[in-house]
């Protein structure tokens, strides 16, 4: 029998991406010509909520007109595992479920939905909101079942909806302060995400708070959602244990279900840092810190850059060298999300270390980004070449370049150090050993001198013949 | 190179006498290391084939139960009778698709010579293969996983054209008498076959995209004209029609330079109308291949140049009838036609002008370019009086003739009851013959059916030419590869469940009722947020159908590869870069490598992307050798009711429980998987048919169960919408409760209790056990 025999209209995810033009339109609710309209939902207790009922506030379907009405839909949930935390996400899935229904449309969410119910759908017989507020029941107690009671009230009167909305404004505050604010100190669990291993196999997101995964598709409280929704499946909670490392963010829990769930491949996660041992890139992050050992510093770039960055390489290139559930000093995959917190590239500088980065990038993360360091970041506008970029920051006084002065002055006295020793040993290059340069294939220089170790040959009456013999260029050690 | 070294004594050693030589120097700037099958031979990957071929076994349905290949026979091979050379039926009938799948990998590879040697010499051997600037990383990924090699110059190709060719005449040889005698070996020298025609193909396409500038993995290639309406058939109209598109771009070339380019109609038929558009967005693709002769007869053409490849024999009689001058310019199709290379132009053109001659050869392309021209600017005066099809009274008159034999109907590859719309046209009505118009592929075996002579074909297209005048439609110009960040961009919505699968409609235009229903597939995917792509004859016949609002499904829908995305990759040859979507899939999600490497990759394929070939008018060898292709790589294809007659079908069979399992790589244990994909080529004999088995053959072992639930929908809607039913084998795709489409989980859950359904895990899925993780120490 199926879920949805009684509604006059079918009900399946095809309808998802149905789009209902005005002249197609029985009504519209919300959008872009009324003030008020919002969608809630609330955590209740278990005395609180009437399973199944369903209140319509001013009038329903059947007497509204083609025009714009201001609108509230406002749900409240119980269950003993429910949590205010997950609202949020809870709130989200109205627009997915109310998209299942043929003949609505709903666009937005929160204080800025968009709905319309097609002429064809009411005259199948779609002329109430209690068809609309079973279709939600059901989807939500048969998805997630955490929520053990519903009760939802479709507003449609201007005065009750103008009301309503300035509950809903605060209460979005609130939460929104609440998210922002929320630190990985605060929690006593992460969570993991390995949908994407049905492409990279040892890839492992750890999700916290204040680290988004790399799509930026799932937040912390998504993906505690997820987890306690369906604790078998590919989102799971990730016990913190020990913080064995504040600065670069290393947890033993984080360690261990990475190193269980990626077959041994990755043993350690730091997960503030892109060196050393920095979080795996997937295949989707939505962009690349890249370190540019010319300025110690990175370089940013997302996937929608479709020029070269300053080192010379494309988007394309660069997560080329990071991507497949690997870790690759220097290189590091993320979500645009993760630019906006506290904790990004904490162990290597933060915001501070960044030298360049697109600018529809910054633009979007611009108020997150320390206000000193305003207009010392370099777009592309401003620098297309490593040399350009070295300007640009001695010219904007990107602290970076301090950190260009401290370390020379550290690397002249280190190199008279090295000059005594180097009478006994062989010499080598002094690359730091935590940084490794990809191979651009563009300017690698074939090592010289290598192999000072001593050895002696002798050819007699030798004939070397080949019929092709390929010459290799060698990644720099 | 040579080094003599007669003595030499240093520090660190001494030479006497050494001789050093070295036959070619490749400086090699790639650090992948090689994987283990780079060039491979007839057996390297056999037991790769092997593999899917245990899976799904070939099904043969003769079309000949005869053989009659060598001067022993004719022999009888029905039942367990074997022919005198001691072959039995199934060796025969692999063989003859071996036959065809060769035939149609050394058209591609014959034409990606052509090119390669065309382009060098026009652009030089150091012309960079660039095919999508810094969006596309890999460049020519079948080639560097086939080759082991990462081409980037034109002259780099020359040394894979080598290896192709070289194949090619090993597995020619092996169909011939008394060489392979087993069907496996001959189903896995036709997937061999498939690869290196894949490899053709990219050659081909990426060197043309190159040097002349096609649009680089553009998904906003230009919209451009398709139709028989969009020709202003007042200008002169110079007609293309074949596969090899340099001639056409001399013509072009030579319009634009003598500033002539709004005087002069470039338009094409089949691929090098494609290839038109693709290097000059003023080029106008008239229509598919099958409709060749329709738009010869319309007389529209001022001249007709003719170069390679799904082309009517008879093209130079019909163009004589419309007294269409014809220039001929491939090697590989003459058509009894005087070599005029040599001559000057002024002496062809006028020729061809004053009727002393009707046709020429030209096999100097920029010569072409210039003759096409001028004839078409000199003949169209004179022809644009004439008129080519027989007028409305005329048909009346002739359709009094018909007896009513019926011999037209069973001629016809589509049944189409022609009898009766001639009837019909005797009694003075033509609207009878109008519908079989759209219908109609364009054979004509009606007219050489009729015992009286009648110009069937004739009266169809003219009862049809206000339909045809209408054709005024646009499509994207074909854009190449996929860029490698729109790969990226739908990793996230593919496994959160929101992309339900990759849809390639390919192929040629024998379909069973018309080109709409690739229309509506097109649209019917789309809408659903599938990824669509096209390419070839296919492509055009998706364009030639307008939605509600009157928009064509380029019009409609993005030109990304992406949700709800229409991406005309371009010509026959460009579907290469359909292969080399799903093969950088599993280069840039899992940074496996590709060089030379594969059977792993095919394994991470056939296991992970759910991507599915509708060849729905598939007619040709090329189209039989672009399949095989597929098929190595474990991508499902479905052709049309016609697609039957390619002889043999590669079937699974859902009940056999032990076929459908896979190693798991985290354990090693075997675990079942499901009947995914079901099938590996399969003929069907519906739209709806092709709709609810194709949104089947996306599901794949390692889907997560949000992307499951997504194919599952999907696959019951569809069945639900189409066959009025559930589909019976819900449960052999159902994993965990979480596979369940959300809006259907009651009645679902119902009918898995029924077949007593029990949860199983969803593994790392591969059936190579060597991929298995190792227990690290």
């Amino acid at each position: 029998m199926s879920m949805f025999a009684d509604i006059p209209v079918d009900v399946g995810v095809i309808y998802e991406g149905e789009r209902i033009r005005w002249q197609d339109a029985y009504t519209e609710l919300g959008g872009p010509r009324v003030e008020h309209k919002f969608e809630l939902v609330k955590v209740r207790g278990m005395d609180e909520v009437e399973d199944g009922k369903i209140t319509i506030i001013g009038p329903d379907i059947k007497d509204l007109e083609k025009k714009s009405y201001p609108f509230g839909i406002f749900i409240e949930v119980a269950g003993k595992d429910l949590e205010e935390d997950i609202e949020g996400v809870i709130e989200r899935r109205i627009h997915e479920y109310v998209n299942y229904i043929e003949g609505v449309m709903h666009l937005n969410q929160r204080y800025d939905i968009w709905i319309r119910i097609s002429k064809k759908s009411f005259e199948k017989g779609l002329d109430s909101f209690v068809y609309i507020g079973k279709v939600l029941q059901r989807l939500f107690k048969s998805e997630l079942p955490i929520i053990e009671k519903i009760q939802i009230t479709f507003i449609t009167d201007p005065e009750k909806v103008k009301e309503k909305f300035k509950e809903a404004m605060e209460v979005y505050e609130r939460r929104d302060a609440r998210a922002r604010g929320l630190k990985d100190e605060e929690v006593d669990a992460f969570y993991g995400c390995t949908l994407c291993q049905s492409f990279a196999p040892t890839h492992v997101c750890i999700i916290t708070p204040q680290r988004y995964s790399n799509c930026g598709a799932i937040s912390w409280f998504d993906g505690r959602a997820a987890a306690r929704v369906d604790p078998k499946g590919p989102i799971f909670r990730v016990e913190k244990g020990e913080h064995l490392d504040p600065l670069r963010g290393e947890y033993e829990g984080v360690n261990q279900i990475v190193k269980m769930k990626s077959g041994g491949e990755i043993q350690r996660v730091w997960l503030y840092s892109a060196f050393g041992y920095p979080h795996t890139s997937c295949g989707c992050f939505e962009a690349v810190a890249f370190y540019i050992p010319e300025v110690d510093g990175f370089g940013i770039v997302h996937r929608g850059f479709t020029e070269n960055t300053p080192i010379g390489l494309s988007f394309s290139t660069i997560a080329d060298s990071t991507a497949g559930g690997r870790q690759i000093d220097g290189f590091h995959g993320i979500s645009i999300e993760y630019m906006r917190s506290s904790k990004f590239l904490q162990a290597d500088g933060g915001w501070e270390r960044v030298t360049w980065v697109p600018s529809v990038v910054l633009e979007r993360v611009k108020d997150f980004i320390p206000k000193d360091l305003v207009g010392k970041i370099a777009t592309e506008k401003d620098a297309r070449t490593v040399e350009e970029l070295k300007q640009f920051l001695v010219a904007r006084g990107h602290p970076i370049v301090k950190r260009w002065e401290a370390k020379a002055a550290e690397e002249a006295a280190k190199s008279m150090a090295v000059a005594e020793e180097a009478k006994q040993a062989s010499p080598t290059a002094a690359i730091p050993s935590a940084i490794v340069t990809p191979a651009p294939a563009a300017d690698l220089t074939v090592p010289v001198g290598v192999g000072a170790g001593s050895f002696r040959f002798i050819l007699k009456n030798a004939k070397i013949r080949a019929k092709r013999v390929r010459i290799i260029r060698v990644k720099e050690k | 190179m040579r080094l003599k070294i007669d003595e030499v004594k240093t520090d660190i050693g001494s030479i006497k006498n050494l001789e050093f030589s070295i036959g070619r120097i490749i400086e090699e700037a790639w650090a992948e290391p090689m994987g283990p099958t780079p060039f491979p031979s007839l057996t390297t990957l056999r037991e790769w084939d092997m593999k899917l071929l245990q899976r799904y076994k070939p099904f043969y349905a003769p079309f000949c139960d005869l053989c009659c290949l060598c001067t022993f026979g004719k022999c009888d091979l029905t039942g367990n009778k074997r022919g005198a050379c001691g072959i039995n039926m199934a060796a025969q009938q692999s063989r003859i698709v071996l036959l065809a799948c060769c035939i149609g990998a050394a058209t591609h590879i014959g034409h990606a010579r052509h090119l390669v040697e065309h382009l060098i010499e026009k652009f030089g051997a150091g012309t960079p293969i660039d095919v999508g600037g810094l969006n596309v990383n890999v460049e020519a990924p079948i080639t560097r996983l086939v080759c082991g090699i990462k081409p980037e110059t034109l002259g780099d190709l020359e040394e894979v054209l080598d290896y192709v060719e070289t194949q090619l005449t090993h597995l020619l040889s092996a169909t011939h008498t008394g060489q392979e005698g087993s069907n496996i070996d001959f189903e896995s020298k036709i997937f061999h076959a498939g690869m290196i025609d894949h490899v053709g193909l990219e050659v081909a396409d990426i060197a043309q995209i190159a040097a002349y500038g096609f649009p680089k993995a553009d998904p906003d290639a230009p919209l451009v004209d398709l139709g028989f309406g969009t020709i202003n058939a007042e200008k002169p109209v110079i007609l293309c029609i074949g596969h090899n598109v340099i001639p056409s771009t001399e013509i072009i070339d030579y319009i634009q330079d003598n500033g002539l380019k709004d005087q002069v109609e470039v338009v094409g038929l089949c691929c090098t109308a494609h290839d038109i558009t693709r290097y000059y967005p003023g080029g106008k693709i008239v229509g598919p291949i099958s409709w060749q002769l329709r738009f010869i007869r319309s007389g529209v053409a001022d001249v007709i140049v003719l170069d390679e490849q799904c082309i009517r024999s008879d093209a130079f009689i019909e163009a004589e009838k419309v007294k269409a001058p014809v220039i001929v310019t491939s090697e590989k199709n003459c058509m009894g036609l005087p070599n005029r290379t040599s001559d000057p132009v002024d002496a062809i053109v006028d020729d061809l002008v004053n009727g002393r001659a009707s046709g020429a050869l030209i096999l100097d392309p920029e010569k072409v370019g210039k003759v096409a021209v001028e004839v078409a600017l000199k003949v169209a005066p004179l022809r644009k009086k004439r008129k080519a099809l027989p007028e409305s009274e005329e048909i009346i008159d002739m359709a009094y003739m018909c007896r009513q034999c019926g011999l037209c109907r069973r001629a016809c590859p589509q049944d189409l009851d022609i009898p009766l719309a001639v009837a019909a046209a005797a009694q003075g009505s033509l609207d009878k013959l109008a519908e079989l118009y759209d219908a109609c592929v364009g054979c004509a075996r009606c007219e050489q059916a009729c015992p009286v002579d009648l110009p069937v074909h004739s009266f169809i297209i003219k009862a049809g030419e206000r339909k045809m005048k209408e054709e005024i439609y646009k499509i994207r110009a074909g854009r190449g590869a996929i860029q490698d960040v729109e790969i990226r961009r739908v990793g996230s919505p593919i496994v959160l469940g929101e992309i339900p699968g990759v849809i390639a409609l390919v192929g040629c235009a024998n379909y069973p009722k018309g080109g709409q229903e690739v229309a509506e597939m097109c649209s019917e995917f789309a809408r659903r947020r599938y990824i669509v792509v096209l390419s070839g004859c296919a492509a055009m016949s998706a364009g030639m159908h307008k939605s509600e609002e009157g928009k064509t499904v380029y019009e409609a829908f993005p030109g990304s590869f992406d949700a709800g995305g229409v991406v005309n990759v371009g010509s026959c040859v460009a579907n290469s870069h359909i292969a080399g979507a799903l093969i950088k899939i599993a280069n840039i999600f899992a940074r496996r490598n590709l060089r030379g490497n594969y059977e792993e990759i095919a394994d991470y394929i056939h296991n992970r992307v759910g991507a599915v070939g509708i060849a729905w008018g598939a007619y040709s060898q090329k189209a039989a050798a672009i399949a095989a292709g597929f098929w190595r790589l474990g991508v499902p294809v479905i052709v049309g009711p016609h697609g039957i007659k390619y002889r043999r079908l590669l079937l699974g069979r859902a009940d056999k429980e032990e076929d459908w399992y896979v190693y798991d790589v985290r354990t090693g244990e075997k675990v079942y998987v499901g009947p995914v994909p079901e099938h590996l080529f399969l003929s069907v004999e519906t739209k709806e048919e092709a709709l609810v088995t194709a949104a089947k053959l996306c599901m794949r072992p390692n889907d997560t169960t949000k992307g499951r639930s997504i194919k599952l929908t999907h696959y019951i809607d569809l069945h639900k919408r189409l066959y009025g039913t559930i589909p019976e084998d819900i449960h052999l795709f159902v994993r965990t409760l979480a596979d369940i489409p959300v809006t259907m989980k009651d009645e679902i859950i119902e009918i898995l209790k029924e077949k007593n359904w029990t949860e199983r895990v969803i593994p790392d899925p591969t059936l190579l056990p060597r991929l298995i993780r190792k227990k690290p120490a």
